[in-house]
């Protein structure tokens, strides 16, 4: 049986729901837009294999946890799960067979999801997505999580399975994209800092915490509030909304895991969606004062002069001026500026130095690769050099980043890999 | 050298001039024991207009190797005209040329007689010409650039004068022609510039990929990147919406891995439109069975192959069990080299015109005629029907002895019936080349007491394409130290590849090279001698060492030739008596291949971070008696060697799940300016048939390099790619 | 869209998207075809190009970018002193061997010129490290950008 939860909650966010994604054809359906907003594809899919039949190798904290097959495959998959099964995998986090599924499947915020999406999300597997029959590989995990009852206890302290609260003061946008957000987007997954027992600290836009960056999978997920510098404070509705069609706008780019988003998400969602969801991410507040970025002409005249000595400027000059130019302006939409980008004022430095070692994947929008793309550095620059540049960037045309250490470098290097050139397109027919 | 049959022709040229030509069979019609008739075809030949202008068309592709200017080098100095005088003109695709390809550092050794004896001819026929007007015995004449000279009466007639009448002469047997004496040689030996590069510097177009037609059309093609793998579906009728695309469709290929593949042409207005839709293709393929292709497993079963028996043996001398019982110090090694793509500056493309059952194509080939046969078997027209112009070629490197990218661009425009320019990406390039097959060595080997090399065996594990092995994979069973070690056994196991191989610059020899030569001086140091004195000891007397009779029976190799040039290098280097400072070594190399006798020695510096500094190379080479152009000559050898040096620091390839794992140069790290350091070029000049300079320089600079890395460091690299290494002090 | 830019001092006009590379609006819409396609990423320098005098690679150069920046392509090099000079000296040291990456090699070394009249070696190797020759005539490279520095 469903619990209805919130019927409020149920009344607002459903009045925002569309029927269909404007301009697609055939029809897209209610459970598979809600799918595209929330991106099942990319961990329920390996590279290569076929949609959602899992067996992506997600690294945690913990152990390497390996995504299960969502097909309806009845041996193998989630074929003979009932509705409440369904629910109950969803919401609380807990298979059909009882076992506690690892907290990297986001139910805390897929408890916000009201009845009619779950459903909505259940009719679109039973029915639209074509069994696979392909058995689901074992976790790596510690001896400890590998028997799942402490995940039990971790729930009752960290997933409160408290449904959707909509704001009656907001208007119906807000908190369609309150729950876009904290729902079905799971966008905190990635963006909201995570506890000593690897909860995110907040849920729902009620604490500052919530959405305030983070670093997961050693990609630091940029602060989404309104710090002028180091979030999106700077960024109008209409930036966001270009973001996520796209990939990019006049301020910053998608990489890392947000490639994933772009590929296979926010460009599916209708533009009343992303519209709501800017309406709700332009309304958290900064965590804190920030002075905005304000540009200095100084070292692109040094770059231009050939003056700039520091051993960072040469290896920028060398491996990343030809794109990003002496400006640090960039060509936005091609090519992202460095100068007052988010990513480069990043108090972690994880994602530039990711992307500097490992470049990033090509970006999909709408199966459409980016016409440019950052190569991996890996092999052609040192941990002293990327130090250096990176130091560089973040400090250059007025980005007051502070210095990387060389260490720091070294730690990535050896944690993660080269992004691949290769398009990968993940066919959800 | 093959006997040649002579068919020398004269003729009235076009431009009022004589027009010399001559045939002789091909060197593949004479292997094959032809009958003379079907092998005539013309090689060569000279115009002379009435103005005294000569021009002399160049037979062979320009890949960069200077073959351009070389060849016709070889007929001017022998018809004796100034220099100045002669235009080069490139020939096409031509059934009246034997050989027009350019490969294995052939062009020096097959043409050094037969392009002289051409000119010879059309100097004696001038000759003629004169002494009929002059009324005198042709004996009594003789020539200076561009003139016929009686000496006696203080008479001149210009070539040009003369051309008319010369032609109407009868034509002297090529094997009779006077040739000059080197000593009066005004061209051959004289640092000769390329004509070409005025062009090059000003940016005119001139590459295969500068090609324009009117009414082309720009096409991509997109293969399996598991090589060989098959279409099943596509996406293609949504591209075809896509903006710019004039048509897109499917292609059925064959299963040859050198000829057309399954895969799916985009052909637009523009190549960037092309391209861009081509990236929003959604291919379903069938990779076929791709178990254990990739690196990591070829390692491990090379590993575990090797402590088996070879599968063949390939040569056994003596009793190698024996030797190594009686050897003072035995040592033992793995050595292993990666697959290589042959990275090309210039990406692989090929514009193709068919019409009316009729195909021109313009080409940057090093193999023109095969890729006729095959534009002919896929398409189903006769060679007749098909015109091949060879344009220059940004880089060759082997990559364009096939013609893959040719018929590729022939189908599409047959298929759309317009001229299509067909341009590969660099990751197209990188991903569908004939690699050089990656190899590995388990070596082990004795010395005596006293320093003697007594016994050596190499189990070698490498791949087979189907049952056959792979091209370029082989090892040749007088490979050194065979011959010159009394116990001595070479082993061959064999592993599947899918992917497909072929010849990269100084094939085989750039691997074998790096194995044989790094291990050899594992056994100089065991031995506890000095790397120099150790080979010599190991050459012996100067003497020739025949090779085994067969069909592919070589040369023979030359311990004195190999010896000279080893003592040249480390004279010119300073070997053993130039004081180096800490983290600083110095390595010696030598190596025989494509008729080349080559020494190398390496200076290199590590620093305890890790990071290489070569500091300088010096090569000595024996390529015969006569350097024909000194100028193109050291560029060649510097190249060659700073070829090698680039290879070992920055290439290689892995295979994954069968597919290229690289695919541009932020993985594939080609040498560059900062990291290349100066070489010294030095010849011994030997009374030997000159032979060719494209390749045998590259492969003693790869194991010269670790040797010095050795001797810098202490450690022995044993795989490559260096970069892939960590030489840090703390490693 | 269609954009107008100045190449060689000369107005042109190109209907193409504006993300298209300038590489490619230079070779197959202007027919400049000096300019070369390698690797299409920024890391062969065989397409370099001025703007505003400074090299720049046209791959990864979106048409739309270019605004009223100024455009020298190799085929328009030759009008400067130091590209002359640069030019001649290729010549005189037999640059060259496949020649494909060279106009990329002189765009760079013209820049390196006008900024530094005399190079080192160390300048010649910071300066000219992001254009790759495949046949490794480097050795003649650093030998002309001297002699040409002689003469400019």
């Amino acid at each position: 049986m469903i619990r209805f939860v919130f019927a409020v909650a149920f009344a607002v966010v459903a009045a925002a729901t569309p029927a269909l994604a404007a301009g697609d054809t055939p029809p897209v359906s209610r459970g598979e837009y809600l799918a595209r907003a929330g991106d099942c594809v990319a961990c329920h899919s390996a590279p290569g294999g076929q949609a959602f039949a899992g067996g992506l190798r997600m690294a945690t904290p913990l152990g390497v946890i390996t995504t299960t097959n969502i097909t309806p495959d009845a041996e193998t998959g989630i074929g003979e799960y009932s509705l409440e099964d369904f629910e109950r995998a969803m919401r609380r986090g807990i298979a059909k067979d009882g076992h506690h599924l690892y907290p990297a499947m986001p139910y805390p915020s897929y408890a916000k999801l009201t009845d009619a999406d779950i459903a909505a999300l259940y009719a679109y597997f039973m029915r639209e997505v074509a069994p696979v029959h392909q058995a689901n590989a074992p976790s790596e995990m510690p001896r400890l999580l590998r028997q799942r009852w402490p995940l039990s206890i971790w729930n009752a302290l960290f997933a409160p399975q408290a449904g959707f609260t909509p704001d009656p003061t907001k208007d119906a946008s807000w908190n369609r994209g309150a729950y876009l957000v904290e729902g079905p987007g799971h966008c905190g997954a990635c963006h909201t800092a995570r506890g000593w027992a690897w909860q995110e600290k907040a849920l729902d836009w009620h604490s500052a915490a919530f959405l305030a960056g983070a670093n997961l999978d050693d990609w630091s997920a940029s602060n989404l509030r309104r710090n002028v510098a180091t979030g999106l404070g700077a960024w109008s509705k209409a930036d966001i909304v270009t973001f996520l069609k796209t990939g990019h706008n006049q301020h910053a780019t998608a990489y890392g895991s947000m490639s994933d988003v772009i590929g296979n998400s926010t460009p599916y969602l209708s533009d009343e969606d992303l519209g709501a969801i800017a309406s709700f991410l332009v309304s958290l507040p900064a965590t804190h004062d920030e002075t905005a970025f304000q540009y200095d002409a100084a070292s692109a005249q040094a770059l231009l002069a050939g003056k700039a000595e520091a051993p960072g400027a040469k290896v920028y000059s060398a491996a990343c001026q030809s794109c990003h130019l002496a400006t640090g302006a960039g060509a936005p939409p091609f090519m992202p500026k460095l100068a007052g980008n988010p990513t480069v004022l990043d108090p972690d430095p994880a994602s530039l130095i990711n992307v500097v070692l490992n470049g990033a994947a090509p970006l999909l929008a709408k199966g459409r690769p980016d016409a440019y793309r950052m190569p991996q550095l890996r092999q052609q620059l040192n941990d002293r050099q990327i130090a250096d540049v990176v130091s560089f960037i973040r400090g250059a045309w007025g980005n007051h980043a502070g210095a990387v250490a060389v260490e720091d470098v070294a730690a990535l290097r050896a944690r993660t890999s080269p992004s691949s050139d290769r398009v990968v397109l993940l066919r959800m027919h | 050298m093959l006997a040649r049959r002579n068919f020398l022709k004269a003729s009235l040229a076009a431009s009022g001039g004589l027009l010399l030509t001559t045939s002789f069979p091909s060197a593949r019609a004479a292997t094959l024991g032809k009958a003379a008739a079907e092998d005539v075809a013309l090689n060569a030949y000279i115009d002379i207009a009435p103005s005294g202008r000569v021009t002399i068309t160049a037979k062979n592709p320009e890949i960069g190797q200077g073959v351009k200017i070389m060849l016709p080098m070889l007929i001017a100095e022998e018809l004796d005209v100034s220099w100045d005088d002669v235009v080069i003109t490139q020939a096409d695709l031509d059934t009246r040329y034997p050989e027009q390809s350019a490969g294995g550092s052939q062009a020096t050794p097959r043409n050094w007689l037969p392009m002289r004896r051409v000119g010879a001819a059309g100097r004696q026929m001038l000759m003629a010409a004169a002494a009929a007007e002059w009324g005198v015995p042709a004996s009594e004449c003789g020539t200076r650039p561009g003139e016929v000279l009686h000496a006696a009466s203080g008479r001149s007639l210009s070539y040009g004068t003369l051309a008319a009448k010369a032609a109407a002469l009868p034509v002297p047997g090529l094997d009779s022609v006077k040739l000059k004496d080197p000593k009066d040689f005004r061209i051959i030996g004289k640092p000769t510039r390329n004509i070409e590069v005025p062009r090059i510097v000003t940016g005119q177009p001139m590459f295969g990929i500068d090609v324009s037609v009117p009414g082309m059309l720009y096409a991509v093609f997109q293969k399996c990147d598991v090589h060989g793998g098959r279409l099943v579906r596509s996406n293609v009728a949504e591209i075809r919406k896509l903006p710019g695309v004039r048509a897109a469709f499917e292609v059925k290929g064959g299963r040859d891995l050198r000829g057309l593949l399954d895969g799916v042409a985009v052909v637009a207005e523009s190549w960037w439109q092309a391209n861009r839709a081509r990236q929003q293709l959604d291919i379903v393929w069938d990779e076929g069975d791709i178990t254990g292709q990739s690196s990591v497993a070829f390692a491990a079963t090379a590993a575990e192959l090797a402590k088996g028996k070879p599968a063949d043996i390939l040569r056994r001398d003596g009793d190698v069990a024996q030797g190594f019982a009686k050897a003072a110090h035995v040592v033992e090694a793995a050595y292993s080299y990666p697959f290589l793509s042959h990275i090309d500056l210039e990406p692989q493309n090929c514009t193709a015109h068919f019409a009316d059952g009729r195909i021109e194509i313009w080409a940057p080939t090093q193999n023109p005629a095969p890729g006729s046969a095959l534009v002919s078997r896929t398409l189903g027209i006769p060679e007749t029907a098909i015109k091949v112009h060879m344009v220059r070629a940004g880089g060759g490197f082997g990559r364009r002895l096939s013609n893959d990218y040719m018929v590729e661009a022939a189908w599409i425009s047959k298929v759309v019936g317009a001229p299509v320019k067909l341009v590969w990406t660099r990751e197209d390039d990188m991903r569908h080349d004939l690699y050089r097959p990656a190899g590995y060595h388990h070596f082990k080997a004795g010395v005596d007491a006293s320093g003697r090399l007594v016994a050596f065996s190499d189990h070698f594990v490498t791949f087979r394409e189907g049952d056959a092995i792979a091209n370029s994979a082989d090892m040749p069973a007088v490979e050194f130290p065979a011959r010159l070690v009394e116990n001595l056994e070479y082993g061959v196991s064999m592993m599947r590849l899918r992917a497909p191989t072929g010849p990269l610059r100084a094939p085989r020899s750039n691997g074998l090279g790096f194995a044989f030569q790094g291990f050899l001086d594992e056994l100089a140091h065991a031995a506890g001698r000095d790397p120099v004195a150790f080979a010599r000891d190991l050459l012996g007397a100067p003497r020739l060492l025949p090779d085994p009779p067969g069909p592919r029976q070589g040369p023979g190799f030359d311990t004195g030739r190999m010896r000279g040039v080893i003592d040249l290098v480390a004279e010119k280097s300073g070997w053993g008596k130039t004081a180096l400072p800490k983290g600083t070594g110095m390595g010696l190399a030598y190596y025989f291949s494509h008729l080349g006798y080559f020494a190398e020695v390496v200076q290199a510096s590590v620093s305890p971070a890790g990071e290489i500094t070569v500091d300088k190379v010096w090569v000595a080479g024996d390529i015969g008696s006569q350097i024909i152009n000194p100028l193109n000559a050291e560029n060649q050898a510097q190249g060659a060697a700073l070829d090698g040096i680039g290879t070992a620091l920055g290439h290689g390839l892995t295979i994954e799940a069968g597919k290229i794992v690289q695919g541009n140069f932020d993985t594939v790290l080609p040498l560059r300016m900062r990291q290349a350091p100066p070489v010294e070029v030095h010849f011994n000049v030997t009374n030997h048939p000159p032979t060719g300079l494209g390749e045998p320089a590259l492969p003693p600079a790869i194991p010269a390099l670790v040797n010095a890395i050795f001797a810098a460091t202490g450690k022995r690299i044993r795989s490559l790619p260096i970069k892939d290494i960590d030489l840090s002090a703390s490693a | 869209m269609s954009y107008t830019i100045v190449v060689n001092g000369v107005q042109r006009s190109a209907d193409v998207d504006g993300e298209t590379p300038l590489l490619w609006v230079l070779r197959d819409t202007l027919d400049l075809k000096g300019t070369k396609f390698g690797c299409g990423a920024a890391q062969c320098g065989a397409c370099t190009v001025h703007m505003d005098g400074h090299p720049t690679r046209a791959c990864q150069t979106p048409i739309a970018s270019v605004g009223d920046g100024r455009i020298t392509t190799i085929e328009a090099i030759g009008e400067s002193s130091i590209g002359r000079a640069l030019q001649e000296a290729w010549i005189e040291h037999d640059v060259p061997q496949c020649g494909y990456c060279q106009a990329g090699q002189i765009m760079t070394a013209a820049h390196l010129l006008s900024q530094t009249p005399k190079p080192t070696d160390a300048d010649i190797n910071e300066a000219m490290s992001g254009n790759l020759c495949r046949c490794a005539t480097y050795t003649r490279i650093r030998a002309a950008i001297k002699t040409a520095a002689g003469k400019a």
